[in-house]
């Protein structure tokens, strides 16, 4: 009788397992308040468009403050390292990750993905794209790629660094979309001054930060076979004086002195994108939906002309490699909400949202294959000439190819600088020089960090 | 006629030439200044002016035209009408007002000690106080953001009043400082003969002799305030944000939305331009007033 009265038992245990995974109680952390830092971008405006429907399901009171890119990292910076658990969620880049986690600044997130009385079966962790959530994690030694360790965020969308060019412009100059390096540069020479003093062929980041590093630059340079970092002996040691570091960069230096922005050290997104917008530039080279909000109706004087392209090839090289840039969100490792925390990273991130966020909210790359995959998604990104073709063909191979490590910020901001000095000085002899130089530097600055 | 006459003749047509002359050269020295002067108000309210063009430009034509556009109101629409311009604009009248306020209270019997009584170390506190301006904001700002999470003012009106002493607490003492050593102590004196209270003394005679200067000071104090950005951007947020911090919002996420931007930027120019053509005439009196000491 006993044995049968466990079996029973185990029985209805396993039942009531298997209820409480399908379903979490989302009022378990009623009352609660949770603060949470945004930075300034579409997808914290489809959050905060839903910030009444989460209140009013798990009765949790959200607390938010928006801060536009240029000063968000200072402010999350001073609130994180007080470790005051202020905020509880913030969001964050892939690459602040390799920053704050090893700070202990963030709360890994795989526990509360894999407790079934925290996360609701209709979750779907699997159906995010694998190249994107596995950006976001990392085993925290430097020099060991993403992907394999911790998940320290979630993400909410992701970029590709694809071209994006005025139709309208190549087809009165009888001109083609480049495919290779040689005909962007070859175009680009050929767009100067395209419609008189001030326009010019090509728009690219060039601000003395990483913000200049991450787009089109490394990913032509990765395309072109260059690599930041490697690890010899226990140790990083920086690999841009390689040759095709020097090539792609002697490459990049001479595009920019032939067919850029006049004022192309002061550019940033919002420049790029405003020349493209207002037809000064005839192409831009940056992330793609910042191609793709231009080109919505009312965005800007062009909007409609605009059409996207792949990245441009090196002779010999077949495989576009595009930098992947995603916007995610973090739990604060310090914070006393750490559960209702957990509810609003899961709710914000749920296939239900995103496909909301992907389509109504514009929030163009989704992080959810399913989302990808509807009609809905489609028929409206599917509107701009070439996008979803070259989205498919360019983030077939595309990955963070930056080396993890927590010095990222300080040598992309060294390498902008001698780019810029390359482009608009005459501090440097050869583009290898320069290079040869930057990369003993950047070996030396991270000479401390052990690689286990 | 006598020879003197023609000497006379002659020396008033000499004269009268000479007239001419020095009228000449004093009206082309005066069009010269003048539009030296012009030349130099066009180009300090040139950007002021830019800022005007672009606030009525549309998205569209931002780039693609100079002067030549179709005019529109949709970014003051966009901003006044459709964003929290106004409460953000009330925060910051709220803090930097308040800041001002405190800071006259405190800082002006303040700046009467240090000008008036000998006491020790008066000179080091005098500096202490001054030294406030010189650290960075972001420096200090993180011990800071500690505190005011553990004292509950972050994000708080009366935390951020509180931290904006830091900036015009100490350009207030100073200046006021000054105008009191100004004034002569036999003064005082005189009134404490007649029978005034030190209260009376105070607030009847010195505080209407250093008004000029208070008002001046008190508007760089307010000013000052206003364009605050480090301490309101790391120590509010939510709750309360001052304009400073506000306007950035509207650069945009998409695009950069300048025309936007520029109506924010306008606007909120416009209480401490208000705040100094109220107090003119104070105000240049008290810029000149107590600048040479003897």
């Amino acid at each position: 009788m006993s044995k049968k009265f466990l079996l029973a038992v185990a029985v209805l245990a396993t039942a009531l397992v298997g209820v409480a995974s399908a379903e979490i109680n989302w009022r378990a952390y009623e009352g609660t308040t949770l603060n949470v830092m945004f930075n300034e971008h579409t997808y914290a405006q489809a959050i905060i468009a839903k910030l009444a429907d989460f209140e009013k399901l798990t009765g949790i009171k959200v607390v938010y403050s928006t801060t536009p890119e240029t000063n968000y990292f200072d402010k999350l910076n001073t609130a994180l390292s007080s470790r005051t658990g202020d905020p509880d969620i913030f969001m964050t880049g892939a690459y602040q990750t390799w920053e704050y986690a090893p700070a202990g600044y963030m709360e890994d997130l795989d526990p509360y993905i894999k407790d079934s009385n925290k996360t609701s079966a209709a979750y779907k962790y699997d159906d995010f794209i694998p190249g994107i959530i596995n950006a976001l994690r990392w085993d925290l030694v430097p020099g060991h790629a993403v992907g394999i360790g911790k998940l320290w965020a979630l993400p909410m969308g992701w970029e590709i660094n694809t071209l994006t060019y005025n139709k309208k412009i190549f087809e009165a100059k009888g001109l083609k979309a480049p495919k290779t390096t040689k005909e962007l540069y070859d175009v680009s020479v050929a767009l100067k001054e395209h419609a008189g003093s001030g326009t010019y062929g090509l728009a690219v980041r060039g601000t003395r930060d990483w913000g200049t590093i991450h787009p089109a630059y490394m990913s032509l340079f990765a395309t072109w076979g260059g690599k930041d970092f490697e690890i010899e002996n226990g140790k990083l040691v920086c690999k841009l004086d390689s040759k095709e570091a020097i090539a792609m960069t002697d490459y990049w230096v001479k595009l920019i002195k032939a067919g850029g922005a006049p004022q192309w050290s002061t550019y940033g997104w919002e420049l790029c994108g405003a020349d493209l917008g207002a037809g000064k530039a005839a192409m831009m080279w940056d992330a793609d939906r910042g191609g793709y909000t231009q080109n919505v109706k009312g965005a800007s004087a062009e909007a409609g002309n605009l059409a996207f392209s792949g990245i441009p090839l090196p002779e010999g090289i077949t495989v576009q490699r595009s930098n992947l840039w995603t916007w995610a969100m973090g739990m604060n490792a310090y914070s006393k909400n750490k559960d209702a925390a957990w509810y609003f990273l899961q709710y914000f991130t749920t296939p239900e949202f995103m496909l909301y966020s992907g389509t109504e909210g514009a929030c163009t790359d989704t992080p959810r294959q399913s989302v990808m995959n509807s009609k809905a998604y489609k028929d409206i990104v599917g509107e701009a000439e070439g996008y979803l073709q070259t989205f498919a063909e360019v983030s077939a191979n595309a990955s963070i190819f930056f080396t993890p490590q927590p010095y990222f910020f300080e040598t992309t901001t060294m390498w902008a600088e001698v780019l810029q000095d390359l482009v608009v000085t005459n501090k440097y002899a050869s583009t290898e020089e320069a290079m040869k130089q930057l990369a003993e530097r950047l070996t030396d600055l991270v000479s401390d960090l052990e690689v286990k | 006629m006598n020879k003197g006459s023609d000497r006379q003749g002659s020396l008033s047509v000499a004269g009268g030439a000479g007239c001419a002359h020095l009228r000449a050269t004093k009206r082309l020295l005066s069009i010269t200044q003048n539009g030296l002067l012009l030349i130099y108000a066009v180009f300090a309210l040139f950007p002021l002016l830019w800022m005007v063009i672009l606030s009525i430009k549309s998205d569209t034509q931002m780039y693609t035209t100079t002067f030549a556009f179709t005019p529109t109101l949709s970014n003051y629409t966009e901003v006044l009408l459709k964003t929290d311009y106004f409460k953000y604009l009330l925060d910051s009248l709220i803090v930097a007002g308040g800041a001002v306020v405190i800071s006259v209270i405190a800082g002006v019997p303040a700046a009467y000690a240090l000008a008036r009584y000998d006491f020790k170390k008066k000179e080091d506190i005098a500096f202490q106080i001054l030294s406030f301006k010189f650290a960075p904001e972001i420096l200090v700002v993180l011990p800071l953001f500690m505190i005011y999470q553990t004292l509950h003012l972050y994000d708080t009106y009366f935390g951020l009043i509180w931290v904006y002493q830091l900036i015009s607490m100490p350009l207030l003492i100073w200046v006021v400082r000054g105008y009191f050593e100004d004034i002569s102590v036999e003064i005082e004196h005189a009134a404490q003969v007649d029978g005034y209270s030190w209260y009376q003394i105070f607030f009847k005679m010195l505080l209407p002799l250093i008004k000029p200067g208070l008002v001046s000071a008190a508007l760089l104090a307010f000013i000052f305030a206003w364009n605050t950005f480090t301490f309101p951007l790391l120590l509010a947020g939510s709750k309360i944000q001052p304009i400073t911090v506000a306007i950035t919002k509207f650069l945009g996420t998409d695009t950069a939305h300048y025309g936007q931007l520029a109506v924010a930027a306008t606007v909120s120019a416009l209480p401490a331009i208000i705040f100094a053509l109220c107090i003119q005439k104070h105000l240049v009196r008290g810029l000149s007033f107590g600048a040479v000491k003897g």
